[in-house]
């Protein structure tokens, strides 16, 4: 039961993280980043890259490696997304090429072998009886410690501001003097960077191959579904949701069962309330 | 004059088709082009819902998965005879997409894409995690082939492949083709026109996963073998990548497209590891330089010189 809470609390806590970063890109600018899931695999390979190659200390390298993927994503969002703004299925599609290319780009330059990180820290710790390794409590206390940095700069900074006004309406901040275009980008930036730290707060615990951000964005659709797509609130109750589910399922009957769960997630949340839990828009 | 034209045109493509084995010595060729066909039958089964509608579907190996595994099991683990694949393929994947399509697409917004890519990736991991039914990595081998020799084979699939294109061409063209082409214009104002929108979307995907199943049996007794990636989202996207190049909305341009791009990928088999690569990069540079596709205008620009006409006309692709 412990083991439930703990381990689930770990699992929920990366999953908010990827399901914010997702939601806040498609909340404000109504972009659907198929790409998300690159930005995660992108941040576990630039950790490895800096530990193993640039033999950075570990904490300095993940600090590169996130900086490193929001400029990815800021840089993806001009060039490449902007141009197709008008059209969703482009949109779709120059993501998910880039998401491609990542993984390409990615293979030829490891191989499909998994690489190992190695952990920041190596004890492990005991939760409430519950022996846990120290990579994972630092997972779960970054994604809280990232979170609640997120929530302040949205609540308390005039950028945050900015960037709700834009998602409440792009065309009526555009007038109130708020550059729309910049802001897409920042929140593309902040969104990837996310995406990246929770790359690098995995990346010891987690086999590093280049498709591995295929599964995560997956699980983000879920999330974000069930909470309401573009509901910050609504993403991390969602992750609490299912990586709990996913934890209990896989205690109590067996790993393979727990993938069902984020589909079978999406189809009841849209067949019984398809807002989600916070969702705003109506859908229908 | 045009449509005779149109007409001229087909029987010329199927003539080539049909021609190939008698021509081409290798019976590598052939199998090629039977895996071509199983292409073009997912491209233009793709283009019926999502080009006429315009709804995306992220995940079209879902159908071909589900049809090429239906028709695997049905061979290797109840030894039925394989004829009995097609059908029960197409059932199979008309019930995968009633589970995906009625909760999505009574839905607007992008419900019904993610719910297509989801539904593809967990199959796919899926099929790893039975592995003691599905044959995990290895997938399902030893499915006995339907005709003994590969050219009758390649007949069947390609008569089966013009008859997908023709109903769906023709489908396309009749009153409720008008009415799926009004949705993908104005959903709202077809909505109070007092058309049943989720009803014809609904449909429109149940004949589209109907085909793209067909297509995955075919592709399976084609092989002999299927495997995970029948469900892999670059399978998906492939499809997508070839509606794009065929020109989305026409039906033939995808199918066209899947034809003679299973070719060229053939001469490019010396890139290998680079092959997706190229896929990408033809992609982006499609999506950036070339919307309506290379395919279908390219046909309409030959029709038009043929049949005497100077006026260039772009919106004949999608007629």
């Amino acid at each position: 039961m412990a083991q439930i809470l703990v381990y689930g609390a770990v699992i929920s806590a990366i999953y908010a993280m990827l399901a914010v970063g997702f939601t806040l890109i498609f909340g404000v600018a109504r972009i659907l980043n198929l790409a998300h899931g690159a930005f995660y695999a992108l941040g576990a390979y630039g950790v490895y890259v800096l530990t193993a190659y640039g033999h950075l200390p570990l904490l300095a390298a993940a600090v590169v490696s996130v900086l490193f993927v929001a400029g990815f994503g800021a840089a993806m969002e001009r060039v490449l997304v902007r141009p197709l703004r008008r059209s969703t299925l482009a949109v779709l599609m120059i993501t998910l090429a880039v998401s491609l290319m990542v993984e390409q780009v990615l293979l030829l330059i490891f191989g499909s072998e998994a690489r190992n990180v190695p952990s920041m820290v190596d004890a492990t710790v005991a939760i409430a009886g519950v022996d846990i390794s120290g990579q994972r409590v630092i997972a779960l206390t970054g994604g809280i410690v990232i979170l609640s940095g997120l929530w302040l700069f949205m609540q308390k900074t005039r950028l945050g501001a900015a960037i709700l006004a834009v998602s409440q309406d792009a065309e009526g901040a555009q007038y109130m003097g708020i550059p729309s275009d910049r802001i897409f980008s920042i929140v593309m930036a902040l969104s990837a960077g996310i995406a990246a730290a929770a790359g690098v707060l995995v990346a010891p615990f987690q086999t590093v191959i280049p498709g591995m951000g295929l599964l995560p964005l997956v699980k983000a659709f879920a999330i974000v579904i069930v909470g309401g797509l573009g509901s910050i609130p609504g993403s991390i109750l969602g992750a609490l949701l299912l990586g709990y589910t996913e934890t209990i399922v896989a205690f109590n009957i067996s790993i393979e069962w727990a993938q069902i769960v984020s589909v079978a997630a999406v189809l009841i949340t849209l067949i019984l309330r398809p807002a989600g839990f916070f969702g705003k828009r109506a859908a229908f | 004059m045009r449509s005779m034209i149109d007409w001229i045109g087909a029987g010329v493509a199927i003539a080539v088709l049909a021609s190939v084995p008698l021509l081409a010595g290798s019976n590598y060729l052939v199998v090629v082009l039977t895996v071509a066909l199983c292409n073009a039958m997912w491209a233009a089964s793709w283009d019926f819902m999502s080009g006429l509608t315009g709804r995306e579907n992220f995940g079209h190996a879902l159908f071909i998965g589900a049809g090429a595994y239906t028709a695997g099991f049905l061979n290797t683990a109840l030894d039925l005879n394989p004829w009995w694949g097609l059908p029960s393929s197409a059932i199979v994947a008309v019930l995968f997409s009633l589970v995906i399509g009625i909760p999505t697409l009574r839905l607007r917004g992008p419900y019904f894409a993610l719910a297509m890519l989801s539904g593809a990736t967990v199959m796919q991991s899926l099929t790893i995690i039975f592995s003691e039914y599905t044959g995990g990595q290895d997938g399902l081998n030893g499915i006995f082939p339907i005709l003994d020799s590969q050219t009758a084979y390649y007949y069947l699939t390609l008569a089966i492949a013009v008859a997908t294109v023709a109903s769906l061409k023709f489908i396309a063209l009749s009153p409720w083709g008008t009415i799926l082409r009004a949705i993908r214009g104005d959903e709202a104002t077809c909505q109070a026109a007092g058309i049943n929108v989720s009803f014809y979307k609904i449909t429109a995907l149940m004949i589209s996963a109907a085909f793209a199943g067909l297509g995955g049996a075919l592709y399976a007794h084609a092989l002999l073998q299927v495997g995970p990636d029948l469900f892999a989202v670059i399978l998906s996207i492939n499809t997508i990548i070839l509606v794009y190049i065929g020109g989305m909305g026409t039906i033939y341009g995808p199918a066209g497209a899947a034809l003679l791009f299973s070719l060229l990928i053939e001469k490019l088999r010396f890139l290998s590891e680079y092959r997706l690569w190229v896929y990408t990069l033809i992609l982006i540079f499609i999506l950036f330089f070339l919307p309506k596709g290379l395919v279908a205008p390219a046909w309409v620009w030959l029709r038009e010189r043929l049949s005497g006409r100077r006026r260039k006309r772009a919106e004949d692709a999608v007629a």
